[in-house]
């Protein structure tokens, strides 16, 4: 395995989901709008409909008003 | 330093500018010696990809009142992992706008199936993209809000 195979299996990992939000998962460096930065292992899921109270995260708004694709 | 809540923090990856407003007496040295890093009309106001780690360094050993201080990454406690992992992918959330992946990464698309490798691409956040799960500039037309 050369090594940027091993990087690639070691990058985190975007999950796009059905109707749902954007999971990040590994390790990674998570800055928000306001400049905050995060570092680390993390798993965190992100809005993609636009309706979320919690951005960016997401609090289950898409249940309610849906996401297209 | 003792933190306070209101202290906020930005980093280039090398280095960490802390900002504590509470100190800060508006002395303006900052910004007068540095407005491509210390510009406060901007949000965030301190843009550490705008000059030299070098540089910045030197801007914020000028500041009269240590509202601003800086420390090496290498120095702060790492968060989480071994100091040695390196940090191969940043998520960046713009306000108003997409979320941008930079880096390495593997993404998956909604059926599962791994889209093409690429090293920096921008999600949408408004839903009323039309090359969803990409960014296609739309949020601007439907004045899409969003921290």
């Amino acid at each position: 395995m050369d090594d940027n195979q091993e990087i690639r299996n070691n990058a985190p990992e975007v999950r796009i989901e059905p109707g749902g939000p954007i999971v990040l998962k590994g390790y990674f460096t998570f800055r928000d709008s306001s400049g905050n930065i995060i570092t680390g292992e993390q798993e965190i899921y992100l809005c993609r409909c636009g309706g979320s109270k919690n951005k960016p995260f997401c609090d289950d708004t898409h249940k309610i008003i849906g996401v297209p694709g | 330093m003792e933190m306070d809540k209101t202290d906020k923090k930005y980093t280039n990856g090398e280095i960490t500018v802390f900002w504590h407003p509470k100190k800060c007496i508006h002395a303006t040295t900052c910004y007068r010696e540095l407005i491509e890093v210390f510009n406060p009309r901007k949000r965030p106001w301190v843009n550490m990809d705008g000059a030299p780690t070098e540089e910045i360094i030197r801007v914020v050993k000028l500041c009269p009142t240590q509202a601003l201080s800086f420390k090496y990454n290498k120095e702060l406690a790492p968060v989480n992992t071994p100091e040695t992992a390196p940090v191969l992918c940043e998520a960046r959330v713009m306000e108003d706008g997409p979320l941008v992946l930079k880096g390495e990464f593997r993404i998956y698309d909604t059926d599962g199936q791994e889209l093409r490798h690429m090293k920096m691409t921008s999600l949408c956040r408004c839903g009323a993209s039309e090359t969803l799960p990409f960014c296609d500039g739309t949020h601007r037309k439907i004045g899409f809000t969003g921290k």
